[in-house]
């Protein structure tokens, strides 16, 4: 079944995201680096950071909960079981420190065909307390096989 | 500051970037799965990868590119420097397999002391180099 085209463009429910050091540290353990302005807000402070940093893909965590709404849409058509991740993007206008609260709200940048497979795109701009954007995440989720009929 | 951190005018186009190797675990992943939230079965089980046509359970591609991203901040001595990253997923990474960040600096802008490098990962499959990430940009900025 193909996606919905007529989705292009939806907006979904905005969604808040407090960046904690705990899970910053976990983050950091998970993906096995050590560097210490991950995990003590004096090392970070010393580099020139207001506060401990978070790992530049920490936002991946912010990201999948934006995206939750869109792959669940109902009216979207997705069966995630042929969902492969093909692309993702971030472009990050400052480092994500612990103490930030982000909030995004995600959308439907696209949706193509390519051959047999569909595209869908999902974009979110994490911007912070002050309004300003600190990171936008692109994604492209490649729907296997269901372009057809 | 740190001392550590790689200044513009030490960069030159057609540097390598380090090589950051890392053997893929189970148990790495599943940290993984945990510390993203993304809990896609195809990352846990392997019966469930095996009913969509794998051997066993894959790494997630955001894994993949977490070690990338790891390689070029190590390289910049500054987790900051990233301004920009675009990846490819093109091919999967199984368990116990060596995965290789590399990326060759391809151009550099002396007006905002930014330089672009392309970037991707590599695993050695049966004697075959395989990209599970590739045709992928990445942007830092440089002090």
């Amino acid at each position: 079944m193909p996606l919905n085209q007529a989705l292009k463009g939806r907006e979904y429910q905005e969604v808040s995201f407090p960046v904690e050091r705990d899970h910053v540290v976990q983050f950091a353990d998970a993906i096995g680096t050590d560097d210490p302005v991950f995990r003590d807000p004096e090392a970070a402070r010393a580099a020139g950071y207001p506060d401990q940093v978070a790992p530049p893909t920490f936002v991946t965590k912010m990201q999948i909960l934006t995206s939750g709404q869109v792959v669940l849409d109902q009216e979207l058509g997705l069966n995630y079981a042929m969902v492969v991740h093909a692309e993702q993007e971030y472009e990050w206008r400052r480092p994500v420190v612990v103490g930030d609260v982000l909030v995004a709200t995600p959308r439907i940048a696209d949706i193509y065909v390519k051959g047999p497979h569909e595209y869908l795109v999902i974009e979110a701009e994490m911007k912070d307390a002050s309004g300003r954007v600190v990171v936008i995440a692109r994604s492209t989720l490649l729907s296997r096989g269901t372009a057809g009929g | 500051m740190r001392v550590a951190v790689l200044r513009f005018d030490e960069v030159n186009v057609g540097d390598r970037l380090p090589p950051l190797e890392k053997v893929v675990r189970r148990e790495d992943v599943k940290a993984y799965a945990d510390a993203s939230g993304d809990q896609n079965p195809l990352h846990q089980d392997d019966n469930f990868a095996r009913s969509v046509g794998f051997p066993g359970i894959i790494a997630h591609g955001m894994f993949s590119m977490a070690h990338l991203v790891n390689a070029l901040t190590r390289w910049a001595g500054d987790p900051g420097a990233l301004t920009s990253i675009k990846v490819q997923f093109r091919a999967v990474v199984f368990m116990d397999e060596t995965l290789v960040a590399g990326g060759e600096v391809v151009a550099k802008d002396d007006s905002t002391r930014r330089v672009r490098l392309s970037v991707w990962t590599e695993v050695d499959r049966a004697g075959q180099r395989v990209l599970p990430i590739k045709n992928s940009e990445a942007e830092l900025q440089l002090g």
